[in-house]
């Protein structure tokens, strides 16, 4: 009976976070993959089902499968670019014996910014007449390497990529730091003492001790990176002619100015689960590198 | 199907007494219905509760001038008037949520066609086609009516009829800055006769290290309608833009060569257009703030960003894009109607938004939206000495703006976008572009 009446008081605290997930996050998620079957223009009352036309209109929609290609292009350098650099950030500052605390604090301040802030400052910075950067290259006498960094396709991909590095740097800095203090100590002693340094240590200590660290990370990241939408919005808008077009933004599109809403959320469904069957070969490829996630704790056991 | 669903009656719980999960289940369902119910008002009408008139705002230029109008209107009437200034960048997002809400305000500013028509479709305007038809409507420009009334045609598939009332008839053409011009021997006070006359001015201008010629690309659809115009008539342009017609035809073969002849001619500053989120923005910074470009292509609403941003620079002159050499038309401005308002059919103050709908789009106020924005009025009896020297050129020639129904559908507007850069990058031919157009207008 005692037992009973403490289920129920659990119950009911959990009631709230419950009731707030379902509205919040369970039905929408259940209404966007009904509104995939529907025609709909964001305000009429009416939202007939159509079967599977949107389906079918997503499946020839060449625009939005050549996106794909930019999203993982972005999704690669998040993984690969973003991660090593947030890493060897995070090694430098777990061994800095002054000013870690400062730079913790500046290295994670870019992912505090909104990505609008973000857009808006680095096509500040990257306006081929009056930005920082090109008149910095004059100022040091470099004019020759001033470009139209936006507007030349060869560049833009590039400097997107580069703005969404900068951008998210921090947040994996800050994982990998707090993974790489997590490390025992004793570990490197014992290494030291077997005639381990620098690289073989990080081969055999701080990587695999990591490895759980390093596993949500890269999903997190190589998810940030495929999903790009506000960094790429507000500095080229999917251009120039095209080149820098995503999914995301092709998805806002067909339903903020199209007001195609079905379509849009007919390709949401597809993305989705595109990125979901990503993120489970990401995290099967991270344990057969890095051992199970959980290597660490259970090994500990 | 109906997106909105009443609840059905609760379940009878068993006489035997309430289980435990059935318990749980309640206070779920409770929690759930009153979070529901919270967010929704239930009612279809208005928000306004019969003495005030809620006015949604988008624009943040007009805001001052539309509030002291509205104070002007509560002192005249008793009738109070709360303006919601929502702003551009959220006024469709909130007017959508005030929708499906059902929370929809009195009044509200409207935007492109194409956007407001899921609105008028779901009956969320008034439709002001009979009252246009007396006094009122003869206070208007004819471009205004015409370019705001949804025809038989319209690919939106909106019911014929004209759902809102403008006072600003803008126009696009060309802003030069007159120092500029004047350093490289040119007349800033003279428009250009043809498009060659032009090109040749901005190879001149280019010589003395200037930046030539931008435009937005987020602009190049007016651009291209502009130019088109030299080419086709107002019906021919519609024809295309609701489908009857292909954009694979001689006249819009011409009228995009203007950007090929352009782009060859190295007039076209940095050698691309900007994109972005802020494109618009970032030419006008160019010519108005930096003084780095000579010329560019702009809506006359320009004036009023220059007055807010750089209140210093006012030597700029304006005129129409200049005709093309071998047009077959008189070259028409692309305009027609910007800020305007609709009324909420389903709000209790339907009559009292609608007088003061009529009243904000008459003469006596259109001139205190002259000079208080400042910018072309929809009005025709509205003295012309409000406009600012700026705008004389284009306001000169604003009985010739096109009268085309029909916008460009958003989706070719994209392609059409997405081309005009290709174009300037060398990526794509004419032709393929074309092609593209067509492809958009069907798949859309």
């Amino acid at each position: 009976m005692r037992r009973r009446s403490r289920v129920l008081a659990a119950w009911l605290f959990l009631a709230p976070a419950l009731a707030m997930i379902a509205l919040f996050t369970v039905v929408p998620f259940v209404q966007g993959i009904l509104l995939s079957f529907q025609s709909w223009d964001g305000v009429s009352l009416d939202s007939p089902f159509v079967g599977l036309d949107n389906y079918r209109y997503v499946l020839d929609d060449t625009q939005f499968w050549g996106s794909m290609k930019n999203a993982v292009l972005y999704g690669v350098v998040g993984l690969i670019v973003a991660n090593a650099v947030s890493m060897v950030m995070a090694l430098a500052v777990h061994r800095a014996r002054r000013g870690s605390a400062f730079f913790r604090t500046v290295y994670y301040l870019p992912g505090v910014f909104s990505t609008v802030v973000v857009g808006v400052m680095f096509s500040w910075f990257l306006d081929p007449n009056i930005g920082i950067v090109n008149q910095m290259l004059k100022t040091v006498g470099l004019d020759g390497l001033q470009h139209n960094w936006l507007g030349d396709p060869k560049t833009a991909v590039i400097a997107v990529a580069a703005v969404f590095v900068w951008y998210h740097w921090g947040f994996g800095f800050i994982l990998f730091l707090a993974g790489r203090q997590d490390v025992p100590k004793e570990l490197y002693e014992a290494s030291s003492l077997d005639g381990a340094r620098g690289w073989s240590q990080f081969r055999y200590v701080t990587w695999p001790g990591m490895s759980h660290v390093t596993g949500i990370v890269s999903v997190l990241t190589l998810l940030s990176g495929l999903q790009i939408f506000g960094t790429v919005q507000v500095l080229t808008n999917g251009g120039p002619a095209g080149h820098t077009e995503v999914p995301t933004l092709h998805i806002y599109q067909q339903a903020f100015q199209y007001s195609e809403y079905g379509r849009a959320a007919a390709m949401s469904v597809i993305f989705g689960l595109c990125l979901v069957a990503l993120a489970c070969v990401q995290l099967w490829v991270s344990r057969r590198l890095g051992g199970s996630t959980d290597s660490r704790t259970e090994k500990g056991r | 199907m109906t997106r909105f669903h009443t609840a059905g009656p609760t379940q009878p719980t068993s006489s035997s007494g309430l289980s435990r999960r059935g318990l749980l289940g309640a206070v779920g369902a409770g929690l759930a219905t009153a979070t529901l119910a919270a967010c929704g008002s239930g009612d279809s009408g208005g928000s306004g509760g019969g003495k005030e008139i809620v006015f949604m705002n988008q624009s943040r230029g007009q805001a001052a001038t539309l509030k002291k109008l509205a104070q002007q209107y509560t002192k005249q009437t008793g009738v109070k008037i709360k303006i919601d200034d929502v702003g551009p960048a959220d006024f469709l997002t909130k007017l959508q949520s005030s929708s499906q809400a059902r929370n929809m305000p009195d009044i509200y500013s409207v935007v492109d066609g194409h956007s407001m028509a899921p609105y008028y479709k779901a009956g969320w305007a008034m439709n002001l086609t009979d009252q246009l038809k007396g006094s009122w409507g003869d206070t208007f420009r004819p471009a205004t009516l015409k370019t705001t009334t949804f025809g038989a045609d319209n690919p939106q598939h909106v019911k014929p009829g004209t759902y809102s009332a403008h006072w600003e008839t803008p126009a696009l053409g060309v802003f030069v800055n007159a120092a500029m011009y004047k350093g490289a021997g040119l007349n800033p006070d003279q428009a250009p006769a043809t498009m060659s006359e032009f090109i040749d001015q901005l190879r001149k201008i280019k010589k003395t290290g200037k930046g030539p010629f931008w435009f937005a690309t987020s602009l190049s659809n007016q651009l291209i309608q502009s130019y088109g115009s030299n080419y086709m008539s107002d019906e021919e342009l519609n024809a295309t833009f609701v489908g009857k017609n292909s954009w694979k035809s001689e006249g819009w073969r011409k009228t995009l060569q203007l950007v090929v002849d352009l782009r060859d001619a190295g007039v076209i500053y940095n050698g691309s257009i900007p994109n972005g989120n802020g494109d618009n923005p970032t030419v006008e910074k160019a010519f108005f703030n930096t003084q780095g470009v000579a010329a560019i292509f702009d809506g006359t609403s320009a004036v009023g960003v220059a007055r807010a941003t750089a209140p210093d620079f006012t030597d700029f002159r304006s005129f129409p894009l200049p005709k093309a050499d071998d047009g077959t038309q008189t070259p028409r401005l692309v305009g027609g109607a910007a800020k305007g308002a609709a009324v909420n059919p389903r709000s209790k103050n339907a009559d009292k938004a609608l007088k003061f709908l009529k009243w904000l789009t008459a003469p006596d106020q259109q001139q205190a939206w002259a000079e208080g924005v400042p910018l072309i009025p929809s009005a025709q009896a509205v003295s012309s000495k409000t406009i600012p020297q700026q705008l004389t050129g284009i306001a000169a020639k604003i009985s010739d703006i096109q009268l085309v129904q029909n916008q460009i559908l958003e989706q070719v507007n994209t392609a059409l976008q997405k081309g005009t850069q290709a174009l300037v990058l060398k990526e794509r031919s004419v032709d393929q572009v074309l092609g593209d157009l067509d492809a958009a207008q069907k798949s859309a």
